[in-house]
């Protein structure tokens, strides 16, 4: 049972420069180790020490976010298409949108 | 620091402006994806800002609103990586701030890297200062690999003329 995993520009020092990698997993979270397993420098990037995935990244199965499905808990088929997506966000300096100062 | 990259054509950057003055009091955001070279294949993809959800969802966690921050909608990024599968690269990412300068803050720089490496470090980061809604000033922003920062580059933004 084969997934094709969508690798992102910002994490592809940890894989070598690929962009897609093909792997065996039963659901995410094992698609994660996996993943961790064959790329040393993923471990952090995409999961806390935890386990959990970081606020700041997305997993979609196919095009459904895995929050909408079983979170990490999420099977996977032959076939599916697993992005792993960090975020792209940013600002100006300082005030927040009560006024007060703080980095988001 | 000079820079031979084009951030945005002068049809890209009327869009931006446009984009930036229509989400006001908003910050706006997008990229443009770039293929080839001499000339590139370029495709301007103006995204969603969440933040405003985020915020409203979780402001513990999502402190800031769309007035100081941008937070692109996962979606759009899913769309720009299916992009990239067709041979598309990152070449510029844009947005705005509201009622301030043109500046690449800290958040932008600390959002912009992953570990402390540049997340994009080809790109080019255009920031667009909208000021009582109309799009004042612009300027651009890149990596410097020796000095390890995002340093301001000359040339690449048309200049704002009003």
């Amino acid at each position: 049972m084969s997934v094709q995993v969508y690798i992102p520009t910002p994490f592809r020092r940890a894989t070598s420069n690929r962009d897609r990698v093909s792997l065996e997993a039963p659901d995410v979270k094992g698609l994660l180790d996996g993943l961790e397993a064959q790329f040393a420098g993923l471990k952090g990037l995409v999961r806390n020490e935890q386990g959990q995935v970081h606020h700041h990244v997305n997993i979609y199965v196919n095009s459904e976010a895995i929050e909408a499905l079983k979170g990490l808990d999420t099977t996977l088929k032959d076939g599916d298409e697993v992005s792993i997506i960090p975020a792209l966000a940013g600002g100006q300096a300082g005030r927040l949108a009560g006024g007060a100062c703080r980095g988001e | 620091m000079k820079d031979s990259r084009v951030a945005l054509t002068p049809e890209e950057f009327v869009r931006v402006e446009a984009q930036a003055a229509a989400e006001y009091p908003g910050e706006c955001c997008g990229v443009v994806l770039a293929r080839g070279d001499r000339p590139a294949d370029r495709l301007l993809l103006p995204c969603r800002n969440i933040q405003n959800e985020l915020h409203q969802k979780d402001p513990a966690r999502h402190p800031r609103d769309a007035r100081t921050a941008y937070y692109i909608d996962p979606r759009d990024l899913l769309t720009i990586g299916r992009r990239e599968a067709e041979g598309y690269r990152v070449a510029t990412i844009y947005h705005s701030h509201i009622d301030t300068g043109a500046y690449f803050s800290e958040t932008d720089k600390r959002n912009a890297q992953v570990n402390g490496e540049p997340a994009y470090p080809d790109a080019v980061y255009v920031v667009v200062s909208v000021l009582a809604g109309r799009p004042a000033a612009a300027s651009a922003f890149a990596w410097d690999p020796a000095g390890r920062d995002f340093l301001p580059i000359e040339g690449p933004v048309p200049s704002v003329a009003r």
